[in-house]
């Protein structure tokens, strides 16, 4: 079967920028572009197709994979009462050989 | 690092100094370096930030920083190399712009250097100076004068037995009622006032009219009160009062011998007259030492042939001037200036700013090259003074010279420049020269008159002393 509309869905800019929320600056995020991937905060409900087409699009850079992980928010009390952090869902994009997203200039 | 000197015209220099980029940048990577070390950002173990992220958040500020350090730094290098004693603060302008700091990475930094230099002081031949300081001894003359004055502030009062009229020296007591106009005022009258005749402390007239009454005694005295006078309602109005005498006594002045001595307190007369003595030396000696220093000054100030830093002069000046203006609008300048312009004064304290910055300048000289200093505990005793002064504050004022260290400072440029004179007045060719205590008062009012020119002078190293 064709799924093709599924398996790159045309994205507007403006959507593209829900998708990728934050890019995540860590040790781990550090390490990892050594292997050429890049760790970002996506939308809760983004999906890998969608996150693939939306780093491809703003950073203009081809992505081999997309792992994700929905990283479930913490229960916290707040004066006795229960209550629950929001889940947070983080991409590890893995780029092409020898392409790089630099982080540190910020999307223009 | 490289200079060129643009200009160096009398005490006046300028620089233009290029540090190259790559030691700037160096510095930088250094400093990044260090930070990161104990650097603490989220997601990051402490050290563990790598340095691109480092440069990025921290960059544009440890710029700055290295920027401010390495012109500071270059500064004062240049300062050492080329033996420069600057007057005041160095003027730094930066050829380079500000923003620049940030792009700066490949641009070599480069900035211009204003400043005035110390003239070359040469010490004089301090052994060249003569002085005559004056001594003088308490005499005997003196100190009975003294404890004269001591024995009758402590008269007794004793009641006039024969039957006499009250006269000089005696006090009366009295009850009055004055009245302004026929009518009585607030505070006109009162009973068991004491009056001393011939004393003073009333409204003129008033005690000399009370001579020869008798207790019991009633009289009018009319008297008129004085032009500035306190209560205003009062001021000039002639008033009469109705007086009635109640007791007479006279003062006695007790004898000045042994038991005078007990009644003070102390074990026995001779005690007593040491004391006085030695009050009235410390007297003489301090007005003696005044003096020398004030002729010790002049002397130096003559010797002090250099150029004064027009920055330092101008500064001193300013000082002086914004003083003059002040007492001037408050309408209590000097005397002496009122008839003269603008012009002729800024001409005249110019004069003496001129003078008091060189005299600084060469007590400060003398001091560096002699290596006096001033101690700790030396600061210590100026600061107890200073709290002696203010009795039962005592605490408070200490705890104000520890929090305020500029204050504890300021007590260090007198100090300084009493030692530096005492120095010079090791060296220098002092006689002594034994006079009457009158003499030694009467020639003080004499130099006053030469002073006056320079009154401020001897002050000079006081205020000032700026390069110690």
């Amino acid at each position: 079967m064709n799924t093709t509309a599924a398996k790159r869905p045309t994205l507007s800019r403006e959507s593209m920028y829900q998708i990728i929320r934050s890019p995540v600056v860590t040790e781990k995020a550090t390490m990892l572009t050594e292997k050429h991937q890049v760790v970002f905060r996506v939308a809760i409900d983004a999906s890998k197709p969608e996150i693939k087409a939306a780093v491809e699009g703003l950073f203009s850079v081809n992505v081999t994979a997309v792992n994700t992980v929905v990283q479930k928010g913490k229960t916290k009390r707040v004066r006795g009462r229960p209550g629950r952090r929001s889940d947070v869902k983080k991409a590890y994009v893995t780029l092409k050989e020898g392409q790089t997203i630099d982080l540190t200039t910020g999307l223009s | 690092m490289q200079v060129t000197e643009t200009q160096s015209e009398g005490l006046k220099r300028a620089y233009t100094v290029v540090v190259p980029a790559a030691e700037i940048e160096s510095r930088r990577a250094a400093r990044l370096d260090d930070l990161r070390k104990t650097l603490r950002i989220p997601g990051f173990r402490p050290g563990k930030v790598p340095p691109t992220l480092v440069r990025q958040r921290y960059g544009s500020a440890v710029a700055a920083e290295v920027l401010e350090q390495s012109v500071s730094e270059a500064t004062q290098q240049m300062m050492t190399e080329r033996n420069l004693r600057p007057a005041l603060q160095p003027k730094v302008d930066l050829v380079s712009s500000e923003t620049a700091a940030d792009a700066a990475a490949a641009a070599d930094l480069e900035f211009k250097v204003e400043m005035e230099v110390l003239p070359d002081i040469t010490v004089p031949d301090l052994k060249s100076i003569s002085l005559t300081r004056l001594k003088a001894e308490a005499g005997d003359e003196a100190i009975d004068r003294a404890l004269q004055e001591l024995a009758r502030r402590q008269r007794t009062l004793e009641d006039v037995t024969e039957d006499r009229g009250a006269a000089e020296g005696d006090v009366v007591t009295i009850d009055y009622e004055g009245k302004v106009d026929d009518v009585a005022f607030p505070g006109g009258t009162g009973t068991g006032l004491d009056v001393e005749i011939g004393g003073s402390g009333f409204i003129p007239g008033f005690a000399e009219q009370l001579v020869g009454i008798r207790p019991e005694e009633s009289r009018t005295l009319n008297v008129t009160f004085p032009e500035d006078y306190g209560e205003a309602t009062l001021a000039g109005k002639p008033a009469s009062f109705a007086v009635t005498a109640r007791r007479l006594r006279r003062g006695v002045v007790p004898a000045v011998d042994e038991s005078f001595a007990e009644k003070l307190g102390f074990e026995s007369f001779a005690e007593v007259r040491g004391l006085i003595a030695q009050q009235i030396q410390r007297e003489y000696d301090q007005l003696a030492r005044l003096k020398v220093k004030r002729a010790l000054l002049d002397a130096l100030a003559e010797r002090a042939d250099f150029t004064a830093p027009e920055g330092l002069v101008e500064a001193e000046f300013a000082q002086i001037w914004g003083r003059i203006s002040a007492e001037r609008a408050s309408g209590q300048g000097d005397s002496e200036d009122a008839g003269k312009d603008d012009e002729t004064l800024r001409a005249e304290y110019r004069a003496i700013a001129d003078r008091r910055v060189r005299l600084g300048l060469l007590l400060a000289e003398i001091g560096r090259s002699s290596g006096v200093t001033v101690q700790q505990e030396e600061l210590l005793r100026a600061m107890r003074a200073e709290a002696g002064r203010y009795p039962g504050q005592e605490t408070k004022v200490m705890e104000f010279f520890r929090s305020n260290p500029q204050a504890v400072e300021s007590l260090r440029g007198p100090i300084y420049e009493d030692k530096v004179v005492d120095y010079v007045l090791e060296l220098a060719d002092v006689t002594d020269r034994t006079v009457t205590p009158e003499e030694l008062a009467r020639s003080d009012d004499e130099g006053a008159e030469t002073a006056a020119a320079a009154a401020p002078a001897p002050a000079a190293g006081e205020g000032d002393a700026p390069a110690a």
